[in-house]
């Protein structure tokens, strides 16, 4: 057991050694270093910006900003997607614009975004839709096409209504590629978010952390970047728990 | 045989052409309703077309396929099809039950009525003790077992089988196939059945259709037709050592190809 324990540490060996070295470089050779603080100082920002709550305001701002998005765009492009994968002639008239709107980088919307909405969620939220939705788009399009032949004319043969045959088998069908975007879109949508606070939002955890930069504060801006850090791993991880148990719900072998 | 004189199936002239490629030569075979027709044939002769056209699922170039008075125009619930590859045509996301469920829910029968008609089903077949397991968790001839089931829940008059125990171990293959002759013969189902194996069709059918390799335009596809005239009930011992069975094995046998 113990053996075990310890071989399971190892994978923890290089960042602590890391840190070390990080700690005793801040504090010596780099004693006046504007970039950089000694772990120990950031570690007792972090605690700062827990105990003034604005660790739990900004981590709130960002995510629920990043998950509006995520949601508003993970939904249309599915849905359009699968529209296009499953009718050829929708996919054919849809092409162009496609292949035209989806190398658009998202972050260049965020002056019209702030025109139409202002500061706030919903300009942050929109800039993420608009960067999820395409990816999305595509890869459910891919995912309708590769729906099993058979499974369509197992639809054909039982006579499903088009609803039945849309929900009861195109869609399940479509659930493990559906999950590998949804990953994605996860990962495009926090870097979005936390973009669009950096360039632009006066909220949130990007936001943050560019106020510690320009107050000079190192200690703040290195506690921060930790938490992003943090939160971008738990919300990976959380992706996948939900992606295992809902494989296990239907039927994979685990 | 039964009283009805309208046959359940007719082939009328029907030929199938994909692509440019002649599948199907001008076919015409009558199946009678209750009949258990085994089609045999090399691979590529168009044994599995004919019974797509049987379904609705191919529309022929030439001629028509009518089921009843009506003529064929597109699948079905009427006439079941259990395809081979059982893995592909279950939904890997519902347990058995819920793979039977599938064609109730298809014909709009009422929730509360379906635990009893999957019960009944999958008793039917002898997979009432893996309702709740997943098609992933099952042999291949379990597999198949509950897409009989399916098909058998939606109550068809009909069932269209392509090679369905074609992928099936030997011990395996001879149990399911005296299931589905005992099925057959209590339910009077008609049955079209396309093997590429000679003695599971002279086994369960009460004729063969033998059709020929190489489908040429003009030429029709039937090379023969055969009655079997083994009395039933079959059993794989007796059943293959009766003199007609091995008489219609040596007159088929170069059907498939072998010279």
């Amino acid at each position: 057991m113990a053996r075990v324990n310890l071989k399971s540490l190892r994978g923890a060996v290089v960042p602590v050694v890391l840190l070390a070295v990080l700690e005793w470089y801040a504090r010596g050779p780099g004693k006046n270093s504007d970039a950089l603080a000694p772990p120990t100082e950031a570690a007792a920002s972090l605690v700062g910006a827990v105990g003034d709550g604005s660790l739990l305001q900004a981590s709130f701002f960002t995510l629920g900003s990043a998950a509006a998005g995520l949601a508003v765009g993970f939904v249309l492009g599915v849905l359009l997607g699968t529209w296009l994968g499953l009718s050829a002639r929708a996919g054919r008239w849809g092409f162009l614009t496609v292949e035209v709107m989806r190398p658009i980088p998202s972050v260049a919307l965020i002056p019209l975004a702030m025109l139409v909405y202002g500061f706030g969620v919903r300009m942050e939220a929109s800039v993420v839709a608009f960067a999820v939705f395409w990816p999305m788009l595509v890869l459910a399009q891919a995912a309708a096409r590769q729906v099993d032949l058979r499974l369509l004319e197992v639809a054909d043969a039982l006579r499903l209504s088009p609803a039945a045959r849309l929900f009861k088998i195109v869609l399940p069908a479509m659930v493990p590629r559906l999950f590998v975007a949804l990953r994605l879109g996860v990962a495009i949508a926090l870097v979005v978010a936390v973009t669009v606070e950096i360039a632009a939002n006066p909220h949130g955890l990007g936001y943050a952390i560019m106020l510690a930069q320009q107050s000079l504060d190192p200690a703040l801006m290195l506690a921060w970047l930790f938490w992003i850090a943090v939160l971008g791993y738990a919300v990976n991880a959380g992706a996948l728990w939900v992606q295992s148990r809902v494989a296990r719900a239907m039927g994979a072998s685990v | 045989m039964s009283a009805d004189p309208t046959p359940a199936l007719q082939f009328e002239g029907v030929s199938i052409r994909l692509g440019g490629k002649e599948i199907l030569s001008p076919t015409t075979l009558d199946i009678r309703q209750g009949e258990f027709v085994c089609i045999i044939g090399p691979s590529g002769c168009g044994k599995t077309t004919l019974l797509r056209a049987a379904a609705g699922f191919v529309q022929p170039s030439a001629g028509a396929v009518r089921r009843g008075q009506e003529i064929v125009k597109g699948p079905s619930r009427e006439a079941a099809f259990v395809f081979q590859d059982y893995g592909r045509a279950l939904l890997p996301w519902r347990t058995v039950a819920g793979n039977v469920s599938l064609a109730l829910e298809a014909m709009g029968v009422p929730a509360a009525e379906r635990p009893v008609r999957i019960d009944k089903v999958l008793q039917t077949v002898g997979l009432s003790a893996h309702a709740d397991k997943f098609p992933l968790q099952l042999s291949g001839g379990m597999q198949q077992r509950a897409q009989i089931a399916r098909c058998l829940a939606q109550e068809p008059s009909m069932m269209m089988m392509d090679e369905p125990f074609g992928a099936l171990d030997a011990m395996t293959r001879e149990s399911l196939q005296d299931e589905l002759s005992r099925l057959v013969r209590d339910s009077g189902l008609t049955v079209l059945f396309v093997t590429h194996d000679l003695e599971e069709a002279i086994y369960l059918g009460d004729r063969v259709v033998a059709l020929r390799s190489n489908p040429t335009p003009g030429k029709p596809s039937v090379a023969a037709v055969v009655d079997v005239n083994i009395p039933g009930p079959r059993s794989q011992l007796s059943t293959k050592e009766h003199p007609e069975y091995l008489r219609l094995r040596r007159e088929l046998y170069h059907f498939l190809g072998h010279h």
